[in-house]
């Protein structure tokens, strides 16, 4: 048993023509056992930003203080709203802090990253491997925002059907331009 | 009175290492750190120096990233290709990058290859392989073309064709057979997207394109991409789904751009007396 | 008690199974080594040179860990040139190999280092003094270190005389290293030589394949079934093995 996989959960983010969405489950569980089914693992940072940080609960809730308070600081010293690309050196540099201790959050890192790195899209959590095919089954490129909801929807909604560690329903961001769309949608509760 | 200390010292904490160790003994596996099974070149030819990577990155068995990039940046005219632990390659040399401008600024001179080196291989030193990047460094200086490989352990050679990473012995076997001293421009950048493409194809642990980048005297140039054997064909047919496909329980829209009325009141003339 | 295990790799960690000399003679030292670099059973560098400089008259050899060795040095080299400025003379011999000493002692649990410290100066002429794993500093007139070294120390027995001059001393490390290599896995390439003496230091090179030979074996096999063994008999006092044919 990982750390990775004692509370369970995934999250997937896409990109499309003029927007991006993340979508993550809202299982908590302790191992097989399931605590909750909204727990919370996407976080905004900014208006356009969001974080998403599958993992060990703890670790989870304690990264998201440090980088609020790091993006806080961030904000006061410049100020100015942190972009994406300095955000996601930001969360690279702060997961890369203890190497000599774990690093439950490398994929994480390449999740965020993928506002600007990757051309496609990144997973992270306990569905990730089945994740990695729903993904590269449906994702194509320059999808319109609805068209974007429905691709990132299909890929968690049936990847997380094949993990026993994440599920529970799932939450979907698409950000655009001059708006976020947040929808919950329904999933299996078994 | 003991007052609780708020200061955390700078650089790495290996306070958790004992207890990892530990934990990894009682048969509980660490996460995996992504990790670049790759293969890496450098190879010297008449007027300096061509370097060459694959572009993929592996956790475990997973392909992380299909097209990443290994030829990192130290300055203009010294680049470095990077293999082992992802986060450590990309770190190591952003730092001894940032070094290097700091010391070009002090110095008011190009620095040399050698001190890209030297920094290199006293820091990988200190973190007694904790630090695991293997890496291929080269560049122009004003004493010429200069190569190196530096190992996790802080260990250098200095050959005029180099290779590392998993598929190095590939690669190697390449350089080995058709390596010549004062190769051409066109021969050596054929030569290193050979040594690449052993590595692409005979080892699992890389994949996908080559990168290469060519440094002169006065030039460098990054061929990001400079071959794409392996892509991927347009699909047949597509998987979209029709709108409403997906159903959902809750949908909230925040608008970013505010529009607000502005409704003037009963207007009175300036007062201009 | 459990003993250390002095020949302990880190993980993954590039060795120099190694071939080294070093032989004083009358006015200077030649030093040798063979140019193998291996991590595993992968070479990962077959013409290194493991000659490394520490001062205009002061060579060492390095066998063991390839980053160990080299940190060692790198800062013999920089510790002997902070001590030329700060002394106004060059450095003797016996100062540098103490200082490598004592770099490779007090820190004996985190290093894999066998070092010959060899040169010449003013004060004592020529000399060679072996530094092994784990520190302590012997002045011998001639020294073999590294893997393949234990192949060859009968030898080194047998033929060393005092009293030769240079071209004599030059012919014995190179036979000797050539005997060591044809014998130690890890050791093989090229031999790297240096003769250092007061005027200045002459770098030599043969490469592997002008290796001196020695007696490498003889076909008996196919022979015997050529030939009646009585033929083969008259002609060598080799006997070759009965076969059934």
């Amino acid at each position: 048993m990982s750390i990775m996989e004692y509370n369970g959960g995934s999250v997937v983010a896409m990109v499309g023509k003029d927007c991006v969405a993340i979508a993550s489950d809202l299982r908590l569980g302790n191992q097989a056992l399931g605590i909750s089914s909204n727990f919370q693992k996407i976080f905004p940072v900014t208006d356009r930003i969001f974080l998403g940080l599958p993992g060990l609960a703890t670790d989870v809730t304690t990264l998201r203080e440090t980088f609020r308070f790091r993006v806080n600081m961030y904000t006061i010293k410049e100020e100015r709203e942190i972009e994406p690309e300095t955000f996601a050196h930001l969360v690279s540099s702060t997961l890369y802090e203890p190497t000599g201790g774990f690093r439950p959050f490398i994929a994480a890192t390449d999740l965020i990253g993928c506002l600007n790195f990757a051309k496609d899209f990144v997973v992270a959590g306990t569905a990730s491997t089945k994740l990695y095919g729903t993904a590269e089954g449906l994702w194509e490129p320059d999808l319109d925002p609805e068209q974007l909801f429905e691709t990132i929807s299909q890929t968690m909604l049936n990847a997380v059907d094949r993990d026993a560690y994440s599920g529970w329903g799932v939450v979907v961001h698409v950000i655009e331009k001059d708006k976020v769309t947040t929808r919950t949608l329904k999933g299996r509760m078994d | 009175m003991a007052t609780v200390s708020v200061y955390s010292s700078p650089g790495f904490d290996f306070s958790n290492l004992t207890r990892n160790h530990f934990l990894a003994e009682k048969g509980l596996p660490l996460p995996k750190a992504t990790s670049t099974g790759t293969t890496i070149v450098g190879c010297v030819f008449e007027d300096g120096i061509i370097l060459g990577a694959d572009t993929r990155a592996t956790e475990g068995p997973i392909v992380a990233d299909k097209n990443c990039e290994k030829i990192h940046y130290i300055t203009e005219s010294i680049r470095c290709c990077g293999a082992g632990t992802a986060a450590d390659t990309e770190f190591v040399t952003n730092l001894i990058s940032s070094n290097m401008e700091m010391h070009a600024l002090t110095h008011g001179r190009k620095p040399r290859v050698v001190t890209a080196m030297t920094m290199l291989k006293q820091y990988l030193f200190q973190y007694q392989g904790h630090v695991g990047a293997a890496l291929v460094l080269g560049g122009v200086d004003s004493t010429g073309p200069n190569l190196f490989t530096i190992a996790p352990h802080g260990s250098t050679d200095k050959l005029p064709y180099v290779t590392m990473g998993s598929g190095s012995l590939a690669a190697m076997a390449v350089f080995e057979s058709n390596w010549r001293a004062n190769m051409s421009r066109a021969d050596a950048l054929q030569l290193v997207k050979d040594a690449i493409s052993a590595g692409i194809f005979n080892d699992l642990g890389s994949g996908s394109n080559v990168d290469a980048c060519i440094i002169t005297a006065n030039n460098t140039e990054m061929l990001r991409n400079v071959e794409m054997p392996n892509e991927r064909v347009q699909k047949e047919r597509t998987y979209l789904f029709p709108k409403g496909t997906t159903a959902w329980k809750k949908e909230d829209i925040r608008k970013l751009v505010l529009t607000e009325e502005v409704t003037p009141l009963a207007v009175e003339a300036m007062d201009t007396t | 008690m459990d003993h250390i295990d002095m020949n302990r790799l880190k993980q993954g960690e590039i060795n120099l199974g190694t071939s080294i000399m070093a032989v004083q003679f009358e006015g200077g030292v030649v030093i040798g080594a063979d140019s193998r670099t291996t991590s595993g059973s992968y070479i990962a560098n077959r013409v290194t040179d493991k000659l490394t400089f520490l001062h205009d008259r002061i060579y060492c050899c390095r066998s063991g860990s390839a980053a160990d060795t080299q940190a060692i040095a790198d800062f013999g080299h920089y510790y002997l040139q902070m001590q030329t400025q700060t002394m106004g003379t060059p450095p003797t011999v016996l100062t540098a190999a103490a200082t490598m000493e004592k770099m490779c002692y007090q820190n004996k649990d985190q290093l894999s280092a066998g070092i010959i410290v060899a040169g010449w100066d003013k004060k004592n002429g020529a000399g060679v003094y072996n530094i092994p794993l784990g520190g302590g500093l012997f002045r011998q007139p001639w020294a073999i270190g590294g893997s393949g070294s234990t192949y060859v120390y009968g030898y080194c027995d047998a033929t060393y005389q005092e009293g030769w001059g240079k071209d004599e001393t030059v012919k014995f490390v190179k036979n000797t290293l050539a005997l060591a290599m044809s014998r130690d896995g890890s050791s093989g390439g090229c031999i790297r030589m240096c003769v250092i003496t007061e005027d200045n230091v002459e770098r030599m090179f043969i490469p592997g394949d002008e290796l001196p030979t020695f007696w490498e074996g003889r076909e008996v096999l196919g022979e015997a079934t050529k030939k009646p063994l009585a033929a083969i008999a008259a002609v060598s006092d080799v006997a070759p093995m009965a076969v059934e044919v």
